[in-house]
């Protein structure tokens, strides 16, 4: 089932665009191989169901730390990787928009026939891991990418002018002199010029090389920029310099970006929208003020805290998050912050793998003693320990303070028969985005998140 | 919006690309003539290829077959220094100058053959393995580390014993040999550099996975392919010279490791000469290109290149 | 303006200077000519203080840091002039370091000089406090140094940290080379005289003498010292808050997150309970949020510790909240130093404007954020003048001829400008007013 960040409410839709580009229930997983025959052992689920939209001529931030999802995501939408399940979608009217939604709100296996025809044609002509040649190439001049180190996205071997020029030879659209006068263009429009047609990457310095890059980007005359973390490796002063042409190319050209970065000061400069991704998944998504002045996940709140800013307060002490994220390939249940959240409570979604990563990192000797777990569900399990006191003492354990209240109070199920301990959780679906302003989503079971 | 200049102010374009391209020409060479030890190997080259190339002017070239060593059966076992023969001749006769002259030209034209033969077969075995992955990619590596399970002279000995001894046999058994090296040294760079985000960058402006391997990944991994192939032009004149000596080239061939082994049997009777001058031709052929070919594994290395 | 924090004891201006870099000029041999990284930079780091050290990629801020411990290959680095002067405490002997009233929980004591047994001479610059430069220090003194009163944090903790070892290895690594005595006196031995313990507690056990120690006899007592050594590692750290220390030292790196790692690396740091910790990019291959946490320790032991640090960054948002006073370096030089107060509102040199004002933030509009144009100089034989002179939108003739120098214009706050410190000779004189551009 996907969710659907709803971008356009009733009452401002007419000063809304049309949208550039729309993200449905994307999945993008990665095969675990083991052994010497590489056999599957899981899947890594870097991107787990992301729907959003981007609006033609807007800035969408993508932000989160690193293991996120952030790059494969945007990997995505240029069309370097194709995804699991889910799809890009671009270049849609109003109506086959809304047809689209329609469509897909549907459960995959409730769909007729007809549907499934339905999907197929739209698919053909808009989704872009399954357009048709033609369309495909429209695609790929619309969506230009620009990568976080500029040095090794520049061919070392190639003079500027090749690298500029390529686009333009590739699709045929200038050669020769033409082709010197255009790639001059583009060098002028990022602040460079003509004395650096001819010259190798690794003449320039950081700034001019990721110039090079958003010069080449230009080329095909995009309406939309994936831009992978531009200034992340770049120094603040030189940063400024490429935030700024960014900015002036997007007014002049009317471009669309999607600016990933894990910088949440440059987000707020530069986006309009912004998506906060944990995990896989969307954790809040909506207009930069509404996630930098009213975040409502909790998770937003502890990066924005932790992030420093020039102008907070020196002394106000840094709020950090306990723990560290969980694994991909098992994402944790009902919501997937929950494990770090300072605020979860019961219906969070706790499970019997929080039990076993608590044994594991500070049960001591108790998670020596564990030999066996047999899981029912994710949610219920018999913990089996090698001796009676062990299991007693894990008993114990679970009753006393040393577990998170919130866990205590979703732990149904706590009966111990020998050295067998048996658990249970109240079960808890995945917690779904839900709207909490115009435009304004979050990805938390409390309505109201409390102030920390 | 100020433009940047860097350095110099604008020269002309074109003139600005070739010196370039220029510039990146002669600081190599300045690189390779810096270090003593590529200059001693380049020296060395420079002097053999030479004699290879005019050896028809060097000495007089045996006629039908210049190949083929001349006999002088009014001179055998001449010690060197005998006027008409200055390295003295071999028991049939044949001149150890001539033996030394034609055969520089003799290896230059085995090395040469085997190096291209195998560079272009490794490169296309070793492109196909790493560009398109894979089952191909694992067919063709098994099939690879068949041929490197088996020690390489062993197994060129093996095929030229099989086919006869022929000096286009040898070359044969040699190609069939040093063609792995390459297919593993291609596979394995067009792996890392097809990682790069250029690579990814060409993928997103549209170009083709053929051009993209032909602009983007072939020329940024023929590096070592270089160093390696520099060091083979040694080492197949080192085996192939070995070949010979065991009996796997025809009789009577102007080659160092016929001689070699011809003049062997004389050795015990004090007449050194016969094997020792095409031995030590060997010897510094092998030496002059190890030398500039770990020179040039330093020069090039990617680490210092980039920062050049 | 806010009141900078109080002086907590030993970071009063009058406090003797635990480390002073001296006109320290690193250079390096390049193809195109000598660069000079590090050109005549001048430093104090006062007991106790946490000093930000803030630049660019290039400005030399890392080797100035990798400088202290001589980190810097040479050749290609040439060591062109000027020394890092380095005070070395000692463990307090009244509480074996733990911390007591004598120390003031410190558990560290300066050293009188060697020399003059504290009457002041000139080799401690009649301090009386013992001085070494750390600049012609032989490798055996540096060696003991190294670690013990002088410890580095590096920015990637994954290269940092040795593969092939346990975390448990790494760190008693530490002890046994600068601890030796006090692993003996904890595990009750202080007076053997058994060379093969002595030499294992140092680890400098050879093969045979590592077989006769796993003989019965001896057995016991190495097994005990080890016992000893283990605690301390698990004390060092549970000191930086890693959850379950025992199970943690049976890890190896590779095991660890990024976090846990630059934590292992900080007990590492931490565990001889060094004079002067010099963190060089601390969190930069962090994710926010662990950054977060790092800082907070780093603070928190630094002030319980009382160890200087040598804070080294280019994130400005950080080293306001983190550093006491900064260091700002711009091309191999410090244009400008003083409290962090002073540095962030009230930046007197050209260069820190500029950088403060490149730092998005909410007030900034999209699009106007001030950028320094141009980019950093090359740095092969710089001529005579500022080095900021190409992106100073302040600069007069006199920039490009003459060079400023690093004065003091308010108390704790010294910047290498001409408006604010005038040339000799008279000219136009620069000022905020003149934008030339």
């Amino acid at each position: 089932m996907t969710t659907t960040i709803d971008t356009t409410s009733s009452s401002d839709a007419a000063t809304r665009g049309e949208i550039a580009i729309s993200v449905r229930g994307l999945h993008k997983h990665f095969p675990i191989r083991e052994g010497a025959l590489q056999r599957v052992a899981g899947q890594v689920r870097a991107v787990d169901g992301v729907s959003f939209d981007i609006r033609r001529g807007a800035t969408v931030g993508l932000v989160g730390e690193s293991g996120c999802g952030k790059t494969t995501l945007g990997r995505c939408v240029s069309g370097l990787t194709d995804p699991t399940t889910g799809g890009v979608y671009f270049d849609l009217t109003e109506a086959e928009h809304a047809r689209l939604d329609t469509l897909l709100a549907t459960p995959e296996d409730d769909r007729s026939d007809e549907m499934k025809a339905e999907l197929e044609s739209i698919g053909k002509h808009h989704r872009i891991d399954r357009l048709e040649k033609k369309e495909w190439v429209r695609y790929r001049r619309n969506c230009q990418v620009v990568f976080q180190d500029a040095f090794a996205s520049l061919n070392p071997r190639h003079l500027v002018r090749e690298i500029v020029g390529r686009p333009l030879k590739v699709h045929k659209e200038a050669s020769g002199d033409d082709l010197t006068e255009r790639v001059v263009e583009l060098l002028e429009r990022v602040g460079m010029g003509r004395q650096h047609l001819y010259r190798y990457p690794h003449q320039f310095s950081g700034g001019q090389r990721q110039r090079i890059s958003i010069a080449r980007a230009l080329a095909l005359d995009p309406e939309l920029i994936v831009l992978d973390e531009p200034t992340s490796a770049l120094d603040v002063s030189v940063q400024a310099q490429i935030l700024n042409i960014l900015h002036d190319l997007q007014s002049q050209l009317d471009l669309t970006y999607l600016f990933i970065t894990h910088d949440l000061s440059v987000i707020r400069h530069m986006a309009d929208e912004v998506v906060v991704m944990y995990l896989g998944r969307v954790a809040e998504a909506g207009s930069t003020t509404d996630i930098f002045d009213d975040a409502r996940h909790p998770y937003t709140r502890a990066l924005l805290k932790a992030s420093p800013d020039l102008e907070d307060d020196t002394d106000a002490a840094f709020v950090t998050l306990e723990g560290s994220v969980p694994d991909p390939a098992r994402p944790p249940q009902g919501c997937r912050f929950h494990t770090r959240c300072p605020v979860a409570t019961s219906i969070c979604g706790w499970e019997v793998d929080d039990v076993v990563r608590a044994l594991e990192e500070t049960g001591g000797g108790l998670f020596g003693a564990l030999t066996e777990v047999t899981r029912d569900s994710e949610f219920a399990a018999d913990l089996v320990f090698s001796e009676e006191e062990a299991a007693a003492e894990m008993e114990g354990a679970l009753r006393s303070d040393r577990v998170p209240a919130a866990a205590g109070e979703a732990l149904i199920e706590l009966r111990r028969e020998g050295t067998r301990v048996r658990i249970a959780f109240q079960e808890v679906p995945e917690v779904e985005l839900t709207e909490r302003g115009p435009g304004h989503v979050a990805a938390c079971v409390l309505s109201e998140p409390r102030p920390e | 919006m100020a433009v940047e200049t860097v350095g110099t102010k604008p020269p002309e374009p074109r003139a600005a690309a070739l010196r370039t391209r220029a510039t990146r020409f002669t600081e190599l060479s300045r690189d390779v003539l810096r270090n003593p030890t590529t200059l001693i190997g380049l020296i060395l080259i420079v002097g053999l290829i030479a004699m290879a190339i005019f050896a028809p002017l060097l000495v007089e070239p045996n006629t039908p077959d210049p190949y083929q060593m001349p006999r002088d059966w009014a001179a055998l076992n001449e010690p060197p220094g005998t006027p008409g023969h200055i390295l003295g001749t071999t028991q049939q006769g044949g001149d150890v100058l001539y033996g030394v002259i034609w055969g520089a030209r003799t290896s230059l034209r085995l090395s040469l053959i085997v190096v291209s033969i195998t560079v272009v077969i490794g490169l296309i075995v070793g492109s196909l393995a790493g560009f398109l992955g894979g089952k191909i990619d694992e067919f063709l590596m098994r099939l690879v580390d068949v041929f490197l399970s088996i020690p390489e002279l062993i197994f060129a000995l093996a095929i030229a014993a099989v086919l006869g001894p022929s000096f286009a046999n040898i070359i044969l058994a040699l190609a069939a040999v040093f063609w792995v090296k390459y297919a593993r040294i291609i596979r394995g760079q067009v792996i890392t550099i097809k990682q790069n985000e250029y690579v990814d960058a060409a993928r997103v402006i549209g170009d083709s996975r053929f051009r993209i391997y032909m602009k983007d990944v072939l020329p940024n991994s023929i590096t070592p392919v270089v160093v390696q192939a520099t060091l083979d032009m040694g080492n197949v004149v080192l085996i192939g010279a070995t070949l010979s000596f065991i009996g796997l080239a025809e009789a009577g061939l102007a080659e160092w490791g016929v001689l070699v082994s011809q003049g062997q049997a004389g050795i015990s009777a004090g007449r050194w000469w016969a094997s020792t001058f095409p031995g030590l031709m060997v010897f510094l052929w092998a030496l002059a290109f190890n030398l500039l070919g770990d020179g040039f594994r330093d020069i090039l290395d990617p680490k210092t290149e980039s920062k050049r | 303006m806010t009141v900078a924090r109080a002086p907590e004891p030993g970071t009063t201006d009058e406090a003797v200077a635990v480390a002073s870099v001296v006109g320290l000029k690193v250079h390096f041999e390049s193809k195109a000519g000598r660069v000079h990284a590090v050109d005549g930079v001048d430093l104090d780091i006062r007991d106790g203080e946490t000093l930000g050290l803030v630049g660019e990629t290039g400005c030399g801020k890392s080797v100035t840091a990798r400088s202290f411990l001589r980190l810097i290959p040479m050749p290609p680095g040439i060591h062109a002039g000027g020394s890092v002067l380095f005070r070395p405490h000692r463990p307090c002997p009244h509480c074996s370091g733990v911390g007591c009233p004598e120390c003031g929980d410190t558990g560290r004591l300066p050293t009188a000089c060697p020399r003059c047994e504290g009457s002041g001479c000139s080799v401690c610059g009649d301090t009386g406090i013992e001085t070494i430069d750390l600049s012609t220090l032989p490798e055996a003194g540096l060696r003991d140094i190294r670690g013990d009163r002088i410890a580095m944090i590096f920015q990637d903790p994954a290269k940092a940290l040795n593969p092939a070892l346990t975390v448990r290895e790494q760190l008693a690594e530490a002890f046994y080379q600068h601890r030796t005595d006090e692993v003996l006196s904890r595990a009750e031995m202080a007076n053997t005289h058994n060379v093969l313990l002595r030499r294992h507690a140092s680890q400098r056990s050879r093969l045979i003498e590592r077989w006769l120690l796993a003989m019965p006899p001896l057995r016991g007592q190495r097994d005990r010292i080890e016992d000893v050594v283990d605690d301390m590692v698990a004390a060092a750290l549970a000191e930086t808050q890693i959850p379950n220390p025992v199970k943690v030292m049976e890890r190896y790196p590779h095991e660890l997150s990024g976090g846990m790692k630059q934590r292992v690396m900080i007990a590492q740091a931490l565990a001889c309970n060094p004079d002067l910790l010099i963190a060089d990019e601390p969190t930069t291959a962090l994710d926010v949020t662990v950054q977060a946490r790092i800082i907070e320790l780093i603070k928190e032991l630094q002030s319980r510790r009382k160890s200087a640090v040598l804070y080294i960054s280019h994130d400005l948002s950080l080293v306001r909240r983190v550093c006491d006073r900064v260091a700002v370096m711009y091309a191999g030089r410090v244009v400008e130093v003083g409290t962090t107060d002073e540095i962030f509102n009230n930046p007197l040199h050209p260069y820190t404007r500029g950088l403060l004002a490149a730092i998005p933030s909410r007030t900034h509009l999209r699009g106007k954020l001030v950028a320094i144009k141009g980019t950093v100089p090359e740095l092969i034989d710089p001529p005579p003048s500022c080095r900021f002179v190409d992106r100073c939108s302040f600069a007069v003739a006199v920039c490009g001829e003459e060079d400023p120098l690093l004065e003091e214009t308010e108390s704790g706050h010294s910047v290498a400008c001409f408006i604010h410190n005038p040339p000799a000779t008279a000219g136009t004189l620069p000022t905020y007013a003149t934008k030339t551009s």
